[in-house]
This record gives structure tokens, C-alpha cells and sequence, in this order.
């Protein structure tokens, strides 16, 4: 009896000294968050990650670029229910389609990058003899894009009012408690161009494809300043780019058969959307875009392009830019679906192999400089700008280039919409210019109770409202709800 | 009255003579069975309660009477006098409780047990379900009827927010592994549960312990109460062999669901929508009515029909036309889909099993085969599960006990979900229109679009997808028990258990979820495996009127998962869908898990057996927490006190027994999650090829243990020759540092964290009484009702850091993934407070819908009174309120046996009284205009607001979408309570005389009835609803009628 009695209470005190060890248990599949980050290479497995996380389908992968072209009228839709049309008849509110996904999708990457500037500031603080300038400078400018995007999604625009709410702008990892109030718009543009200017002489000037590098850095630049008015800064930011970043214009004869291609001559920031991992398939903008059943049933025909864009473009008829525009559902002939995203009109892909919805995001091209430095430099060299503008406009070869006499703000804002359609821009470039919006409501045939016909920016559900789950976890914040919520 | 004894083949036999009297009063008993186990002789006792038997020295007699503890007796000398206690009540009877057994009179716990009898004849394939309305304080629910799906078990109320509020299992005294396995879940909403490998017929018995003093030794996990299971073991005796079969039918639901009104209502209500939307735009009446035919016509022309009305109003009769177009004309007929996609459901178990023993070696094993076909016509389980229970005296005082089992499951079909495609109960309910052919009319082709934005041809669609899950469950169970000396005995435990689930899910290039990827399948593996092992002491003597017994040790548990995947897409073609075959493939595998370590000891002392009391202790250590807080204490004491046995209770001859009984304690929950309290960087975000890595999970080092702090008093009583017995327990259990899962500032880049925030209560009544009406020689009839008053309510919510108040938390129904039901966690309210806007019903003058605003600070604040409040037709204007709660008042069961000789009658009611129900499902088909292209409810239709039914309680059916049908409200909730027949049992037991002709011991035949009849108010779905009491697309409860055949040789 004693014996056993022994070997029992022996085997037990092992087993429970023991347990340190036994009571440390790990999955295989994530790594500890203080430890993760030690060298340049595991610095730039997270910048995947953030990259990856732009091609989500609430960001750059769909509905950022959505809300840009819906609520700015160039899109419209045939029926209501289809999914996403509250994009487009604004039909939101805090709870109910509020799009809190911008919200938290956004600020999950502010996160990645303030949390991945901490590892590696703690990192050098230990003589590291590790190269993370390249690291910074993308992470810095990626978290410039990020509250770019941000404060233009929930803030009014520059040019309305700085002095309004923007976003919490937040530099640091926070604690879970943490209740972070509002900026002021102005904060906010204050913070993106300081992280434009601290990452750019951190960055490469090489060609990155999929990542940001120098010339993203200042194309960048100047968009923020497009948007703060302060033409002479985007005029600059957007000629270095034009002269020194290496990038070439498509020729007319290229133009189409650059959306079946990736990291063209054009692309300045191109995210990469590849098969298994960020192709959202039935859910991706390329589908969002097409014609209703074209390939797949499941194809509902979200959206098309609205009369007015259709008229725009028809200026000219031989408009090379009608390539990639198709014959959507309706009866009358109508080329409403865009396939810029689907590679072609015949559903081509962009290079890899059986898939057309694994298309790579093209989020800055070049053509988008010219038409920055034309509209930088109109009011001060419209000679100039009309020579920026001609080089974009030239896609339609049968309009007349313009001159420095002819160029009006109105040709380059159309060229814009022409050009960069189905890109994410044309909203944007109605708030800043307070230009109002008229909606193709006449194509289903719908009165939307959620907006008028024709909107600017004095219309309160131009800017979204802050989610109520976010009120609910920080109560404060709901005192600086935006107007009319 | 002696009845003659056939002759037996024992060697060396004598008579053996006796008395059988009630335990309790001395009084003598007749007809009382005396049999000889393993043999055929029995014999019954007369009317001053003797008897006579032929048997042999050495052989077991075992004496039975309906309201007793059976009784066995090994034959010595030829005398033998028996005293049999009446069950329930039983102060004798063998109880299973933690690390052991006892008896229930010198229990100071609160547990239920119910024993193989009770569940063994009901169609399931799960033996929780079986337990329903049978145990007071335990609340069986189930949330489908899906086959294979499993119940959730809450034991006296709901103890804990995020964390489980399922019990403990335990089987054959080891922890197992219970609740949701497999990954298919990530895909498609699915139920497949570990415990549905256990099969019903190879248990004895399920005790459920409910209280500290009962459930404290399993420390922190015994919060939520545990559920004992002991398997079937061989008795001492001659081989028995049971064999057992029943088929089972389900040719109908058990109430009705949401049915579709008919193809004409469907027709006048979509028309209605259209010409509302015009007129509402400022149209004619006339451009309407063109514009909604033409709408109409372009929907269904395709079909093979068109429409006409008389006039151009609103509420014109649409003339439904067959086009003469095609190969037919299909005027005056349509399309049943529920004939398509339901059918009469099979179920059919079969079930053998061998058992028996001697002194030193006993037996039982088993070989089981079930299979249930659900009604919906893709959906089934089966099983396939074998048993060895072996034990053997390997010396006098050494005892090995082996359990071995091994159970394949089978699933497949899943479809339970709100995903409008997959459910094909959805689809018959909401999208499939009777206009809708599976072939086309004019080609007689299939008909593969879809039919409008989410309607699928169903026919077509059921062979381009699949899916399934096969579980092979291995579970070893090792007791090495030595007895060291006379009152010390040593046991130790090893357990393994391995569940392999393997899944398969394939949709082919035609279907709509695999054209972009030009077909897609995912073959999965999750392989769980738990090791337990724990060795425990006892020490039990009796020193003249005291008694000890003490018991120490210690247990360990390592908990693994590993997970492959690999998918394939690019299927070259249908007819092989294997990852195999296809063109790209992508795999993923990893593995989790979490380990614990314990110290446990109680000690037990009794006086006379009138006086008991008892006290636990147990040390937790588990991998969930981080350092700071890995360890927990956890402990009990509890006292019970025969009153009956006082002397100064002797003379009270009318009263047979009286317990009472109280324990304190305190216990645990362990957090769901695995790794709460790291902060974890997963690498999952793949860019370009390259592996990415993103903070996944925000860690909580602070961490801590859920504790409950439970205080029972329990008073046992029979009387009137134990006719009348009952037990009334009180408790109430304080649980304290919640666990929840918070939702935090989106700003911080997460949308919320785990956290310890409050403190919920529980407290109520449980009363069981039970009445033996009639005992005659030829008639039983017993009855016995069970009601539980539960009050759960959460008392505290913790401010976080640098917060001058809690937040209220709101949450949502977790079933389904589809926010089916919005509740809210505040102080001083239910644990189940539906939480949204509050609806005021239909403005009788318009048929608008009408809602409270509901202003903190001004009840009349809002657009214009209503009923003197302030009310709004603009849900966005209302400020969401509590809207009430799904907690009854009281739950439980009514159970009733008549027997007639040979004849069972057994009915087996459940109910619920009070609490609300809500309802996530009618708000599809309910609804008043936002959806264009579905069909809707014949209770929407017959229950509207019209210029014609001013009093219709459903708001008017407009084209303009006023009001989004997917917002939390009041609107959709129900009085909860009901009452249903959930079984109901008839049995015949053929005569011995003729089963013994024909060499059997004994024979059985029944038959049983699941889901017969319900009663209930809410008449739109079935009001049997899940844990959080709302009601989804899942599919509903099938009635079930079973007939079955047992034999024993």
C-alpha cells in the first residue's frame, strides 16, 4: 500500500511542477504580438498584410471605389434590392447600411501601422543594426492614404469648412479603453501631409510593384493637396512625378489593353489582387460592374454607368475609353457596364490564368497627375494646364485639343470622369469643387426617399455617419455625431 | 397466490421462501416479481406479500415491482425477506455523482437522474433530447429539426455571458468533449455535435447535478452544472441479449411554418406593390396598373404565364393567364416545390447488445446502427456506433475496467441557414413562387438561371452541390481500481478520446456558388484528441454511528486539435468533385488547443445516517488565462438532515420520508476562447504571394475566472405509502467577473475584447411532485409534474477603466450568424432582454406602421401622440428601448404512465409559460414592401391593413419601402408559451407464457410519438425555440411516429 501511495503523490507533485510548461499552450497558426516583429523581413510580412488588407472589399477592393463613382452620379442602378444600392440612393443611417465598415476596416489598418512603427521603434531602441527605413516610409504613407481617405469618407471637405470634425486621429497603439474623440478636419490633413513628407525620403525610387515607393508617395501629395486647394504644392508634388518617376503614358492604341495587364506604364500604386487570396470573386468590383448574368448567373448587375457620364463621353464617339464599356441590361442600346476590372469586355482577366475577377486595383495612375498638375496650374499658367489636359484628352481624338484659351475648369472636371470613371474619384471631386450631383434615378425609375435628385454638399448625408456601434462603445463620440444623425 | 415456477436446468437447487415489504412502512407487498437472473423462472408475490421460487445457491434473485428500486439477492439459505424502497424517493438508491457514487439519502447535493427506461424508446438521435420536461431546473432546448442537430442544455438558468452556458459532460466519470465540431461551420451554417456519437440505448443512466455541493468538485467548469452519463455494464447472470428495432415516419411538420398563401394572394399582393409604387410617384392609376402587369409580365412570361386585370386599381384581382406560346400552357396550373423539396422522413435505429457476467468478470457490448432522414430532401444522419464495457477482478482486490467505443456519424445536407440560396425551406416559404417551373415552357429543358435575384431552380441545383461530415469518434477508458485495504481504495483513470471530423463541401461550375471559380471543393479534417488521466483516493469507514468518507487526487487533461484543409477549384468536371481533380488547389492546416491541471479532495462525514454533511475542494490551472490568473479555488459544503429518521418523527406513520437539505459554493467558468488573453498576430492576409501577417486578436492579461457563488436548500418528502413524494428546491447563484466579449472603440482598430464585466444572478424554485394514482394488481397509472421558476438577471456591469459608468452591452442571437434577435446586458434586467425599437402597432387610419420614439427625457417627445406617447411612422426617430424578455415565468414537464398489464401508456408533456419569443424568420415573409421578388406569408396576407381591414394588425402592403423589415422590434415578438405532447409511448409487453414458447425471456413492442400536438398562441411557426428564444430559418420539428420491437433472449 505505502509503495503505491508514494509512486501516486510523487507522480502527482511532477505533474503539477510541471505545469508551467503544460499550462503555455500556443496554435500554430499565429505568432505572439510582442515578438512578432524582430527584422526588416518580418517587418515587411506585416506591410503585406496592410497591403493585403486595402484590396478588402470595404476598401479598395469595392466599396470605397463604389461610393466614390455611385454617389458621385456616374454610376446608377436598374433595380433597388440588388445589394449596395443604398451607395447610391444614400440610404443610410447610423445603424442601418451606415458602411461601418470604412469605419473599422479603416481604422484596423491604422492599427497594423501604428502597431508595426512601435515594434520597430522598439526594435532600434535595442541597436538593431536592421534596415527599416523603406518599412517606415510605406507605413507612413500608407497611414497618410489611410486618414485621407478617412477624413474625406466622415469629414466635410477642406474647402467647405477645416475647422469641422474629422476623424480621431490616432498615431499610437491604443488601449482597448480607449475613447478617442474627433479632430478637426485641418488636424487631420495636418497629420497626412506630415507622414507624406517624413516617409518620402525614406522610400525607394524604384518601380515597387504592389507596394508604395517614392513616386506613390508624391502622387499622393498631390491628391491631398488637390484637395486642400493649395494648388502650387499639388502642381509640384504632381510634375516630380510626371518628369522624374520614369512612369509612361498608354498610347490610344494601348489604352484598352492596359486593364488586361497588371503594373503597366501608367501604374504608380497598383494593389495586387490575386486568385486564393484577395479576389473577392462574386463579390469583386469586376462584378459588381458587368453586365447582369454576363458569365455568372450570380452576376446581379449592381451597377452601370448613368446617362450623364454615358453623354460625357459621347463627345466623341471614337473615344478610345469606350472599350471597355458594354452593352448592359437594358433594352435600348446603352454601354452602362464597365469592365475595367474584369480586364476586358470579354471577361480576359488580368493575367491570371482562368480567373476575371483576381484584377488588380489601379489606385493612382499617371493620367490622374496630368489631369492634377492641369487643374494646379490652371488658374495661374492655363497654357500649361492645357498641356497637361491635351494629353488626356487626346484619348478622344475627335475633340478639339484645348487651348489656353479655350481650357475651363469644366473640361478638365469632365476629363477626370472620363478618364478616371469607375475609379473612385468622381464624388471626391464634387465635394471639393462644391459642384452638386444629379442622379440617373430615371433609369429603374425610381424616387429615392432618402436624397433628392440633385445634391451638393450642403446635404447633410454627404458625409457618413459615425456608426452606432462606435457610439455605443464610446459615448462621447456620439456628441460629435455628424449633423442631422 | 403462488404461481407454479417451469422447471430450470440450475444444479443443486432448493426453495427459497420470503416476504417483501415497502422499505419505508413494513407493509407487506404483492405482486411483486421474483425472478431468478439469467433464467426463466419468476414468480410473483401473494397478497401478504410471500413468495416461494425454485433456485440455486449462489444465484442471483432479483425482485421487481413497478414503483421500486429493483432489488437483487444472491440465494443463501433458503429464507430470503426483502424490503424494497420506492423509487424517487428512494433513500437507497445508487446515485452517480462526481468521482463516484453515493446514495441519495446521504446526498447533500441537488441532482436529477433519470434512468435507461425513460429515454429509450424516443426517436432521436440524441439522448439529450429524450431528457425534455424530464428533469426539474433543466432546460432542454432545441433551435432546428434538422437531422443530427443536437440540443443545448441550460441547468438552472444562464450563468454566464460569452463564455459557455453548456454543462459538464461527463461519460463514465471522465470530462468529454461536447458541443460544435468540425470547421464547415466557416462555410455554411451547420450543427454537429460530438455527443451525438454517444449512443442512447448504451446508457444507464444521466444524472445531472445542479448545485455547488454536487457540481463543485469539477471546479471551474461545474458553473453551468454537470451531466453525469454511465454506460450500460454487464450483470451478474447468464448472457442477455437485446435486440432491438424501430422505424420512425415524419410525414409532417409539427405545426405549421410560416406557410405561403396561395398562388392568387401571391399574385394581387406583388401587383399591389407595383401599382403602390407608381400611384405613390404621382402615376395614374391606369399608368400603374400597365406598369405593374408589365412588371408582372416580364417576371413570369418566361414561365408560361401573363396576367390581366379588369380595372387599374389597387386592389384589382390579377387574372393569371397561360401563355399558348409553347410546348404547354400552363393556365390554372403551377408548381409545387414543397412537393419537390420535402418528403416523408424515415427514421430507423436498430440496436443489439450482449451483456452479462460473473463475480469477477462483467460485460456489456453493443453494435448500433441509426439513421434519420430529415423531411428536407438533402439532409440525413447516421450512425454506426459498437461498445465494449469490460471489467474484470484481476485479484481479489484489484478491478480493471475497460470502456471502448467506436461511433462513425454521418451528415450531410446541411442547409440551416437565412443563406437564401442553400435553404430550401426558406426558399419554399419565401422565393419560390408556384409560377416557377423546374423545366421551361416552351423547350421542356431544365431551367438553369435563377428565377429572380436569390430563387433557384432547386431540381436542377440539388446535384451541382453537396455536402457532408463524417465523425469517427474512438474513445478508451482505462479505471484501474485497487482496493488497499478494506477502507481505502485507490482508482486511477486514464482516458483518450479521439473525434476525426471530416468534411466535404462542392459546388460544381453551374452552381452559383462555384461559377467564378469554375467549380470549388473544400476537403476538410479536424482531428480532436483529449487526454485525461486522474487518480484519486478514498477512504470510507464507519466508526459505529460515524461515518467518513474522504477522497483526494489529482487529474490532468491536454486538449489538441489539428485542422487541415485543402480546396480545390477548377473542377475539369462534375462527375468527380475531389480536390484531386482540380485545376488550382489551396490548403491550409494548423492546430490549437488548451491544457489543465487540477488538485481535488472532498470529505464526507455522517451520523446515524440522519446527519450528513460534506465539503469540497478543487484547484484549477488552465492554459485560457495568462500567468496572473492561471490558478482558481473552487470549493463547496453542504449538510442534509433525515428528519425521518428523528425520534421524535416515529410516530408519524402517514409521512414515509423527510430531507432537508443545504449546500454553498463556489465554481467556475472557463472563457470559449482559447487565447483570450494574448494579443496574436495571425498570418493569414496572404499578398502577392507572400505570406502577411496582421494583430488578429487584442489580449486581455488580465483575465480572470468566472466564478459562481451558489447557495441550494432542498426539501425531499413522500407520504401516503410513498404514493406521494416530491422535492422543492430553492437556490440562488451570484455570478461574478462575467466574461464578455465588450465591443470597444472601433477607433483602437478592433471591435471588441474579452473582458471580465459583470455580475449576473440566478435565482428560483424548482418543484417536482409525483403521485402513484392507482396501484392495483392489473392497473398503474402514475403521474408526476416538474415546473422550475428561474429569474436570471444581470445585477452588475463592471466600468472600465477610466469610465465613470458601464456601458450597457448589446448583443446579438449568435444562431445562424444572422443578428437574428437584438438583446442588451444592463443592470437590474433579464439576461435575455430583447432590446430594439418598440412598435405600436398599425395606424388604423392608413395602415402605416406606428413606433414609440421612446425619449428618455419625454415620453411625449416625437412626430405625434400615439395612445398619449410619442410615436413617429420613422423607425430612424426612435431611440431603441427593452422590449421584454424570452425568460418563462416557468418551465417543465408533465409525464404520466398508465399500465394495464402488459399495456404502457406513457405521455410526456413539456411546456413554457411566460416570456417572449422572437421571431427572425417572419420578417421575410412578412414583410410590406421592401422585397419585390418574394412571396409572402398567408398570415401577412390575411392579417394586413386594406381599405377593406381597418383592424388588420400588420401595416398595409406598400410599394415606396417605408419601413426596412431588418431592423430589431418589438414588432416581431410573441407570447413564448406553450404546451406539447413531445412524446407520447405506447408499449405491449408480450405475455411471458408466449414469449418463453418461443425461447425469448421477454418481448416488447411500441409505439412512439414525437411533436404530436402542440398548443400555443403564436400560430405562425413552431413555438419550440432555442436557447435565446427566437425562432430563424432553421428547419422546423417534424412529427415523428416510431414503431418498434425489442427482445431479450
Amino acid at each position: 500500500m505505502k509503495t503505491s501511495t508514494i509512486i501516486t503523490i510523487t507522480a502527482g507533485v511532477l505533474v503539477l511542477s510541471a505545469c508551467s510548461g503544460f499550462l503555455d499552450v500556443k496554435p500554430t497558426n499565429s505568432g505572439d504580438a510582442k515578438t512578432a516583429v524582430r527584422t526588416a523581413g518580418d517587418a515587411q510580412v506585416v506591410i503585406n498584410g496592410l497591403m493585403r488588407s486595402m484590396t478588402s472589399v470595404n476598401y479598395y477592393g469595392r466599396n470605397f471605389i463604389l461610393y466614390g463613382d455611385a454617389r458621385g452620379g456616374d454610376l446608377t442602378i436598374a433595380s433597388q434590392g440588388r445589394g449596395q444600392d443604398a451607395l447610391y440612393t444614400f440610404n443610410h443611417t447610423a445603424s442601418s447600411n451606415s458602411y461601418s465598415g470604412f469605419w473599422s476596416h479603416l481604422y484596423d489598418g491604422i492599427l497594423q501601422i501604428n502597431n508595426l512603427l512601435e515594434n520597430i521603434a522598439s526594435v532600434e531602441s535595442e541597436d538593431s543594426n536592421e534596415d527599416f527605413g523603406a518599412i517606415k516610409g510605406q507605413a507612413l504613407t500608407a497611414r497618410a492614404l489611410i486618414y485621407f481617405d478617412l477624413v474625406r469618407l466622415y469629414g466635410k471637405a477642406y474647402t467647405d469648412d477645416p475647422s469641422a470634425y474629422g476623424v480621431p486621429n490616432i498615431t499610437t497603439t491604443l488601449p482597448y479603453n480607449a475613447q478617442p474623440l474627433r479632430a478637426s478636419v485641418a488636424e487631420n490633413y495636418e497629420q497626412i501631409v506630415r507622414d507624406l513628407e517624413a516617409a518620402a525620403p525614406l522610400l525607394p525610387t524604384t518601380h515597387t510593384n504592389g507596394y508604395l515607393n517614392y513616386y506613390a508617395n508624391k502622387a499622393l501629395q498631390a491628391r491631398v493637396f488637390l484637395h486642400m486647394g493649395d494648388y502650387p504644392g499639388a502642381l509640384d508634388a504632381a510634375e516630380e512625378v510626371i518628369n522624374e518617376g520614369g512612369y509612361q503614358l498608354y498610347a490610344n492604341t494601348d489604352w484598352n489593353s492596359s486593364w488586361t495587364r497588371q503594373f503597366g506604364s501608367e501604374s504608380i500604386f497598383e494593389l495586387g489582387v490575386f486568385p486564393d487570396e484577395a479576389d473577392l470573386g462574386s463579390g469583386s468590383l469586376g462584378f459588381y460592374l458587368r453586365r447582369r448574368a454576363h458569365g455568372a448567373s450570380t452576376a446581379a448587375g449592381w451597377f452601370m454607368a448613368s446617362d450623364y457620364f454615358l453623354n460625357r463621353l459621347s463627345e466623341d464617339e471614337g473615344d478610345v475609353r469606350w472599350g471597355v464599356m458594354a452593352q448592359d441590361e437594358s433594352e435600348d442600346p446603352h454601354l452602362g457596364s464597365c469592365y475595367k476590372y474584369s480586364g476586358s469586355v470579354d471577361l480576359v482577366g488580368d493575367g491570371k490564368r482562368d480567373n476575371n475577377t483576381a484584377v488588380n486595383i489601379k489606385v493612382i495612375r499617371l493620367s490622374e497627375m496630368y489631369l492634377i498638375a492641369a487643374e494646379a496650374a490652371l488658374p495661374t499658367d492655363p497654357s500649361k494646364a492645357a498641356g497637361y489636359l491635351n494629353e488626356i484628352r487626346k484619348r478622344a481624338p475627335n475633340l478639339p485639343p484645348a487651348t489656353a484659351a479655350s481650357i475651363t475648369l469644366d473640361m478638365i472636371v469632365d476629363e477626370r470622369s472620363k478618364e478616371l470613371f469607375a475609379e473612385g474619384h468622381r464624388f471626391f471631386d464634387m465635394m471639393r469643387l462644391n459642384r452638386s450631383i444629379e442622379f440617373n434615378d430615371e433609369f429603374a425609375g425610381i424616387t429615392p426617399s432618402s436624397r433628392p435628385k440633385i445634391i451638393d454638399r450642403s446635404f447633410y448625408r454627404t458625409i457618413l455617419p459615425i456608426p452606432t456601434g462606435e457610439i455605443y462603445a464610446n459615448p462621447a463620440i456620439g456628441q460629435q455625431q455628424n449633423p442631422e444623425y | 397466490m403462488w404461481l407454479g415456477a417451469l422447471p430450470t436446468a440450475w444444479a443443486q437447487e432448493s426453495t427459497v421462501t420470503g416476504k417483501v415489504t415497502d422499505a419505508a412502512s413494513g407493509t407487506a407487498l404483492s405482486g411483486v416479481t421474483v425472478s431468478v437472473s439469467g433464467s426463466d423462472t419468476r414468480v410473483a408475490t401473494d397478497n401478504n406479500g410471500n413468495y416461494q421460487i425454485t433456485a440455486a445457491s449462489g444465484a442471483s434473485l432479483s425482485f421487481h415491482a413497478v414503483g421500486y428500486a429493483e432489488q437483487q439477492v444472491i440465494v443463501r439459505g433458503t429464507v430470503i425477506d426483502v424490503a424494497l424502497a420506492a423509487t424517487n424517493q428512494a433513500l437507497d438508491e445508487v446515485l452517480v455523482v462526481a468521482y463516484g457514487t453515493t446514495t441519495r439519502g446521504s446526498f447533500t447535493g441537488a441532482a436529477t437522474s433519470v434512468s435507461a427506461a425513460d429515454i429509450q424508446d424516443a426517436a432521436s438521435v440524441s439522448f439529450e433530447t429524450a431528457l425534455t420536461g424530464k428533469m426539474p431546473g433543466v432546460q432542454i432546448t432545441n433551435s432546428s429539426g434538422q437531422a443530427g442537430a443536437a440540443p443545448s442544455i441550460r441547468i438552472r438558468g444562464i450563468g454566464s455571458m460569452n463564455a459557455s452556458n453548456e454543462p459538464l459532460y461527463v461519460i463514465d466519470g471522465v470530462p468529454a468533449t461536447a458541443g460544435g465540431s468540425g470547421q464547415l461551420g466557416d462555410y455554411i451554417y451547420t450543427s454537429n455535435n460530438v455527443l451525438n456519437t454517444l449512443n442512447p440505448a448504451d446508457i444507464e443512466s444521466v444524472t445531472v447535478l445542479k448545485d455547488a455541493a454536487a457540481a463543485s468538485l469539477y471546479g471551474s467548469r461545474a458553473a453551468n452544472g454537470v451531466v453525469l452519463i454511465t454506460t450500460k455494464r454487464g450483470k451478474i447472470g447468464k448472457p442477455t441479449i437485446n435486440l432491438r428495432s424501430a422505424v420512425g415516419f415524419t410525414p409532417a411538420w409539427a405545426t405549421d411554418n410560416y406557410e405561403a398563401a396561395g398562388v392568387q394572394e401571391q399574385v394581387d399582393m406583388l401587383y399591389q406593390v407595383f401599382h403602390d409604387y407608381r400611384t405613390s410617384n404621382g402615376w395614374t392609376e391606369a399608368d400603374a396598373n400597365a406598369d405593374a402587369l408589365n412588371r408582372l409580365n416580364g417576371k413570369f412570361n418566361q414561365h408560361g404565364y401573363y396576367f390581366e386585370t379588369g380595372g387599374t386599381g389597387l386592389y384589382e384581382t390579377v387574372h393569371i393567364k397561360g401563355m399558348t406560346d409553347g410546348l404547354v400552357n400552363r393556365e390554372g396550373s403551377y408548381y409545387d416545390w414543397e412537393d419537390l423539396l420535402f418528403r416523408t422522413g424515415m427514421y430507423q435505429t436498430h440496436d443489439l447488445s450482449v451483456s452479462g457476467g460473473t463475480e469477477n468478470t462483467k460485460y456489456y457490448s453493443s453494435l448500433s446502427y441509426t439513421q434519420d432522414q430529415n423531411r428536407v430532401v438533402i439532409n440525413g444522419f447516421d450512425r454506426v456506433s459498437g461498445r465494449v464495457n469490460l471489467s474484470q477482478k484481476v485479484w481479489d482486490k484489484v478491478e480493471l475496467t475497460t470502456n471502448v467505443s467506436v461511433a462513425r456519424n454521418k451528415q450531410h445536407g446541411y442547409n440551416d441557414t437565412r443563406n437564401l440560396g442553400l435553404n430550401y425551406y426558406l426558399q419554399t416559404r419565401n422565393l419560390l413562387w408556384p409560377l416557377y417551373w423546374p423545366d421551361d415552357y416552351k423547350t421542356g429543358e431544365p431551367f438553369t438561371g435563377r428565377y429572380g435575384s436569390y430563387a433557384y431552380n432547386a431540381d436542377y441545383y440539388e446535384n451541382e452541390w453537396d455536402n457532408s461530415a463524417n465523425s469517427l469518434r474512438l474513445g478508451i477508458n482505462e479505471t484501474l481500481s485497487v482496493q488497499l485495504l478494506p477502507s481505502l481504495n485507490l482508482k486511477t483513470v486514464f482516458s483518450y478520446e479521439n473525434n476525426e471530423v471530416k468534411e466535404f463541401l462542392y459546388y460544381s461550375a453551374n452552381h452559383f456558388n462555384g461559377t467564378t471559380d469554375n467549380g470549388l471543393v473544400h476537403e476538410m479534417s479536424t482531428a480532436y484528441t483529449k487526454l485525461v488521466s486522474s487518480t484519486t483516493a478514498t477512504f470510507a469507514k464507519n466508526f459505529g454511528l460515524h461515518g467518513i468518507n474522504l477522497l483526494a487526487g489529482f487529474e490532468a487533461e491536454k486538449n489538441e486539435t489539428d485542422f487541415q484543409r485543402s480546396s480545390g477549384s477548377n473542377l475539369p468536371a462534375s462527375s468527380l468533385p475531389s480536390v484531386s481533380t482540380a485545376g488550382k488547389l489551396d490548403a491550409s492546416g494548423y492546430s490549437w488547443g488548451y491544457n489543465m491541471l487540477s488538485v481535488l479532495s472532498r470529505a464526507e462525514y455522517s451520523y446515524d445516517q440522519r446527519y450528513n454533511l460534506s465539503a469540497s475542494y478543487r484547484r484549477d490551472g488552465s492554459s485560457r488565462f495568462g500567468p496572473n490568473d492561471r490558478w482558481g479555488d473552487f470549493w463547496s459544503v453542504g449538510a442534509a438532515w433525515n428528519i425521518r429518521q428523528e425520534a421524535f418523527m416515529e410516530n408519524t406513520s402517514w409521512l414515509n420520508s423527510l430531507r432537508l437539505r443545504a449546500s454553498y459554493g463556489v465554481n467556475g467558468t472557463q472563457p470559449i476562447s482559447n487565447y483570450g488573453w494574448r494579443s496574436l498576430v495571425g498570418y493569414s492576409s496572404r499578398y502577392m504571394e507572400s505570406g502577411g501577417a496582421s494583430l488578429t486578436t487584442l489580449g486581455n492579461e488580465d483575465l480572470t475566472w468566472e466564478t459562481s457563488y451558489a447557495t441550494n436548500i432542498g426539501l425531499e418528502f413522500s407520504l401516503m405509502n410513498s404514493r406521494l413524494y416530491g422535492t422543492v428546491e430553492y437556490f440562488n447563484r451570484d455570478s461574478k467577473n462575467l466574461l464578455q466579449s465588450v465591443p470597444i472603440s472601433l477607433v483602437t482598430g478592433f471591435g471588441s475584447i474579452l473582458r471580465n464585466v459583470g455580475e449576473v444572478n440566478n435565482r428560483g424554485f424548482e418543484v417536482m411532485l409525483g403521485y402513484h394514482i392507482l396501484q392495483s394488481d392489473d392497473w398503474q397509472w402514475s403521474a408526476s409534474i416538474n415546473g422550475s421558476f428561474t429569474r436570471s438577471e444581470v445585477t452588475r456591469l463592471y466600468a472600465a477603466e477610466g469610465e465613470s459608468e458601464a456601458q450597457p452591452i448589446v448583443w446579438y442571437d449568435p444562431t445562424g450568424g444572422d443578428s437574428r434577435a437584438q438583446f442588451i446586458y444592463q443592470e437590474g434586467e433579464s439576461m435575455l432582454s430583447f432590446y430594439g425599437f418598440e412598435w405600436a402597432g398599425v395606424n388604423r387610419e392608413d395602415g402605416r406602421n406606428v413606433w414609440y420614439v421612446n425619449n428618455q427625457d419625454d415620453d411625449q417627445a416625437g412626430d405625434f401622440l400615439y395612445n398619449g406617447r410619442g410615436a413617429t411612422y420613422d423607425y430612424s426617430n426612435a431611440n431603441p428601448t427593452i422590449l421584454g424578455s424570452a425568460i418563462p415565468t416557468v418551465f417543465g414537464g408533465l409525464n404520466t404512465d398508465i399500465s394495464y398489464k402488459g399495456l404502457v401508456l406513457g405521455l410526456n408533456f413539456m411546456y413554457k409559460i411566460g416570456g417572449s419569443l422572437y421571431d427572425g424568420a417572419f420578417k421575410d415573409v412578412g414583410d410590406d414592401g421592401y422585397y419585390w421578388e418574394r412571396i409572402r406569408a398567408q398570415y401577412y396576407y390575411d392579417h394586413r391593413w386594406t381599405d377593406t381591414n381597418p383592424n388588420g394588425s400588420l401595416p398595409k402592403l406598400l410599394g415606396t419601402d417605408p419601413t426596412d423589415a431588418m431592423q430589431h422590434s418589438s414588432r416581431q415578438m410573441y407570447d413564448a408559451s406553450f404546451l406539447r405532447l413531445k412524446n407520447i409511448n405506447l408499449a405491449y409487453a408480450i405475455p411471458a407464457g408466449l414469449t418463453q414458447r418461443i425461447g425469448l425471456a421477454n418481448a416488447r413492442i411500441y409505439f412512439n410519438g414525437t411533436n404530436l400536438l402542440t398548443f400555443s398562441r403564436y400560430k405562425i411557426a413552431d413555438p419550440e425555440v432555442n436557447q435565446y428564444g427566437t425562432r430563424g430559418w432553421e428547419t422546423p420539428f417534424a412529427k415523428t411516429y416510431t414503431f418498434g420491437i425489442e427482445f431479450n433472449f
